[in-house]
């Protein structure tokens, strides 16, 4: 209970701090902060697969851009189409997408899983790039963003401030529920995904099922981070659906670190800054990604959050480590 | 039909190598039954087939009337059957208390649900408890079981196997590699916590048989030498020339 | 339709092309279970060292079939030995990181030196000519491409069931322990293989640059392709990739004559139908 109590304080200021951000930021910088929290979600739904379930997809580019190209795609075909509506059908578009591609994956794990995932990321890259008369090609779609219907009064989404707040509200929401999916049953069934799938057969657990509901799962919500992000933009091109695209969010969550929920997030935030301002230093960004892969790997494999958390913990290196005497203590007497 | 379990003739070939040829025997319900054999005599295949994870090339698996041969392991799971493994085999980097929790709220159904938090559910929870308390790792509840010594780790490979409440206990070798004060321990809280269910349990150590078992089988290159009581076994001339008479 | 014979050929040339990337690919697969992102990009590196033996040097093409493989062998092994090593322990998610950060490093360098535009090789008077074969006029040059593969193909196959080598090699991959117990060097076979691979790779990289011209794209071009010849051959099957180069090979090359707009969705629509029926791929071995 005191740890639930403590969550809600965490969440609450969170929401307010960010509430406050319109009034504090410029507008360049609020336009920014929308981008991190688009990719933050787009981060932890992947972070649920490769850090919780141990999956290294390189697909996961494809819900991201289903998102954003049906939302593209409905607005520019259906006039008139209202934003819940735009939503919804490209929610669903997603979840059928996920289901479809996770039941071909599902025997696939390890490097074969990686493989899959990349070659199916090209498939529907190579779609987006050829249907032109649907994707617009190498063109890309231009949208306008629908006002909000709240039933008893309309907003207007062309402002940047109120569309900031729907996204803090809708996508705050989603990483918050990922949040607590972590711990729900299906949460914890998929860390034991990660340490021994063998034995949850044993202990009447279906893989099959397990491994389809993750994906089905993480990929919607890249997918609404998708959606968010066409809204954004007001544009989707096909990068939003290619493989760079899932190098992104790969380079976003192994920057932050895999360990612990927020690292994602963390490295969303510096994924977009580093962006932002590198690639205006240098045109040799590709570069520079390449080389923070490797010596994260090499070197930082916990990530930034990885350090935080090392450095957080040194502060209380009395407290814990009595806490460790204690623990081996009762073993050696039992 | 009042065999419990029924085991018929069970085959198995490995790309042409035969590692069983022609398996039978039965067990009635809350009977001990032990599966003795030397080295590659076909016993972690002969549970490999029971549990479902290898299918026999022929044969069947006859549980509570029905034939089960062929049937996945979480189907088999689901319907009271549960086994432990010869090489230990828990979810390392959790703790105690999650390895036992990733059964037990399986058995109450709360394996893929989205919203329920299993901490919260007080049966889980107490149930979860009872088990680890039944395998003696109450002390280590909060250990990642990477950090476990040997024998805890062989306590926790146990409580897993109970922790989905099954009626039909398989258990591989549980006291492979333990000292012999570890293996009395082990005995003792084996023969406790599997009262008023079926085993049938595979083992190397005679010691271990003869205080656990009501029936015993012996099983050697692929076929049922013999199966008996302990006393049975113990005078029967065929198992002393080929098993007892080599220890 | 007297075309066919030609599209014969050309998808012959290709499939040669396709199973040179993907033997060395599917070998260390195979061998290591690393899944080599970064392989395309030495076959593409293997093509530039290529440009700069033949046209900035002044050399010959078949000085490039012989040295830039051998640079592609020194810095397989370099990769092998600093890099892959230190994560193995690990598990596959650091390799594959690994290796798909070098893809990114490596393509970026070759755009730094080389630049960003195509380049072109000669390759000699001879391969240039064009010879009389079953009633067309056809390049030698996709001939010899072709002839290749059938080389490497047959020498690869030989030395993995024929030699001493082979057998180590084999007894490597499936009981390390027992490999290990009979002295072998474990480690060393496998930078060994990962150079080789990478030689391979260089090797196609030389092969290609004159029919496909060099170009920084070409690494990613060709990578889905082996990737897919890979998946319908089945994981680190030799055989595998061969049947499975000679089936896209044909594919890529009749899909470009029947159906132009769909022609790179036939080779996919060929990998959703193999993991459908067959999710091990047409040679592999069931997990």
């Amino acid at each position: 209970m005191k740890q639930k109590s403590k969550s809600l304080i965490i969440i609450g200021v969170l929401f307010l701090v960010s509430a406050l951000m319109p009034i504090i930021l410029k507008k360049y910088h609020l336009s920014m902060l929308t981008e991190i929290m688009i990719f933050a979600l787009y981060a932890v739904s992947y972070n649920l697969l490769l850090g919780y379930a141990g999956l290294l997809s390189f697909g996961h580019a494809v819900f991201f851009g289903m998102g954003a190209f049906m939302t593209a795609i409905a607005l520019v075909n259906i006039p008139g189409l209202s934003l819940w509506n735009a939503i919804l059908i490209s929610l669903v578009t997603t979840i059928f997408t996920s289901i479809i591609l996770g039941s071909l994956l599902l025997r696939h794990k390890g490097s074969y899983f990686a493989l899959l995932t990349l070659a199916f990321n090209s498939l529907f890259y190579a779609v987006a790039t050829k249907w032109r008369e649907v994707t617009g090609g190498d063109d890309g779609l231009a949208i306008m963003r629908p006002e909000l219907n709240l039933g008893f009064t309309s907003i207007s989404m062309t402002s940047l401030t109120n569309f900031y707040y729907l996204t803090m509200i809708v996508i705050g929401a989603a990483i918050i529920f990922c949040w607590y999916f972590t711990h729900t049953a299906m949460g914890k069934t998929v860390l034991l995904m990660r340490e021994n799938e063998e034995r949850m057969k044993f202990l009447g657990y279906n893989i099959n099922i397990s491994r389809l509901i993750l994906f089905t799962f993480t990929g919607t919500m890249a997918g609404l981070a998708g959606i968010f992000y066409a809204f954004h933009f007001k544009f989707v091109s096909i990068w939003a659906i290619s493989v760079d695209m899932t190098t992104a969010v790969l380079l976003m969550v192994f920057v932050g670190g895999t360990k612990v929920y927020w690292g994602p997030i963390l490295g969303a935030f510096v994924y977009i800054i580093l962006q932002n301002y590198l690639s205006d230093i240098t045109a040799r960004w590709p570069l520079f990604m390449g080389l923070i892969f490797v010596i994260m790997v090499l070197y930082v494999p916990g990530g930034l959050s990885g350090i935080i958390t090392s450095i957080w913990q040194r502060f209380f290196v009395k407290k814990n480590h009595n806490a460790g005497k204690a623990s081996t203590a009762e073993v050696v007497t039992s | 039909m009042s065999d419990y379990i029924n085991i018929q003739n069970i085959h198995k070939d490995f790309s042409g190598l035969k590692v069983l040829a022609g398996v039978d025997f039965k067990v009635r319900e809350k009977e001990s039954h032990a599966v003795i054999g030397p080295n590659g005599a076909g016993k972690t295949t002969l549970f490999n087939i029971i549990s479902g994870k290898l299918k026999s090339s022929s044969g069947s698996v006859v549980f509570k009337g029905q034939d089960i041969s062929g049937k996945p392991p979480h189907i088999l799971n689901r319907r009271g059957l549960s086994r432990s493994f010869q090489i230990t085999n828990v979810f390392q980097e959790l703790n105690v208390f999650d390895n036992i929790l990733s059964g037990v709220r399986s058995r109450y159904g709360r394996r893929y649900h989205f919203f329920k938090n299993p901490y919260h559910d007080r049966n889980i929870c107490e149930k979860t408890e009872s088990i680890i308390d039944e395998v003696g790792l109450t002390s280590a509840k909060d250990q990642p079981a990477s950090s476990l010594s040997y024998g805890q780790q062989r306590a926790l490979e146990i409580g897993i196997t109970l922790s989905t409440e099954p009626e039909l206990i398989l258990l591989d070798e549980p006291t492979a590699g333990m000292t012999r004060e570890e293996t009395e321990q082990a005995i003792r809280m084996i023969d406790r916590v599997t009262t008023g269910r079926t085993l049938i349990i595979i083992e190397h150590d005679m010691e271990v048989v003869f205080s656990l078992a009501d029936t015993i089988s012996v099983l050697h290159y692929g076929t049922i030498l013999v199966s008996g009581t302990p006393e049975e076994i113990r005078n029967n001339q065929l198992v002393k020339d080929a098993y007892l008479g080599e220890e | 339709m007297s075309d066919i014979p030609v599209f014969i050929l050309h998808g012959l040339a290709y499939a040669g092309l396709l199973f040179l990337v993907s033997a060395g690919l599917t070998l260390i697969f195979g061998m290591l279970n690393v899944l080599n992102f970064a392989h395309a990009t030495l076959y593409m590196l293997g093509a530039y060292f290529s440009y700069t033996v033949v046209t900035q040097m002044g050399g010959q093409f078949w000085m490039a079939l012989i040295l830039c493989p051998l640079m592609l062998f020194i810095i397989g092994a370099l990769v092998e030995w600093f890099l892959l090593r230190r994560v193995h322990a690990y598990g596959h998610v650091p390799e594959l990181l690994l290796t798909f950060g070098l893809a990114y490093i490596i393509t970026e360098l070759v755009k730094w030196h080389w630049g960003n535009y195509p380049l072109a090789v000669k390759v000699g008077p001879v391969l240039e000519s064009t010879v009389q074969i079953i009633g067309i006029t056809y390049p030698v040059y996709r001939i010899f491409i072709f002839l290749c593969a059938v080389f490497v193909g047959i020498m690869m196959a030989l030395i993995l069931y024929k030699t001493r080598l082979g057998i180590i090699l084999r007894a490597s991959v499936n009981d390390k322990e027992m490999a290990n117990a009979l002295g072998v060097n474990i480690p060393l076979v496998f930078t060994g293989v990962f150079a080789f691979g990478s030689a391979l790779s260089g090797f196609a990289g030389v092969v290609a640059g004159p029919l496909l011209s060099t170009y920084p794209g070409m690494a990613h071009d060709i990578l889905i392709d082996a990737f897919v010849v890979i998946v319908v051959g089945g994981f680190g099957s030799l055989g595998g990739a061969m049947i499975a180069s000679l089936i896209i090979g044909e594919l890529h090359s009749f899909g470009v004559l029947l159906f132009p707009k769909l022609s790179m969705a036939l080779i996919y629509l060929l990998m959703v139908v193999v993991l459908l029926i067959k999710p091990s791929g047409l040679f592999g071995e069931k997990s």
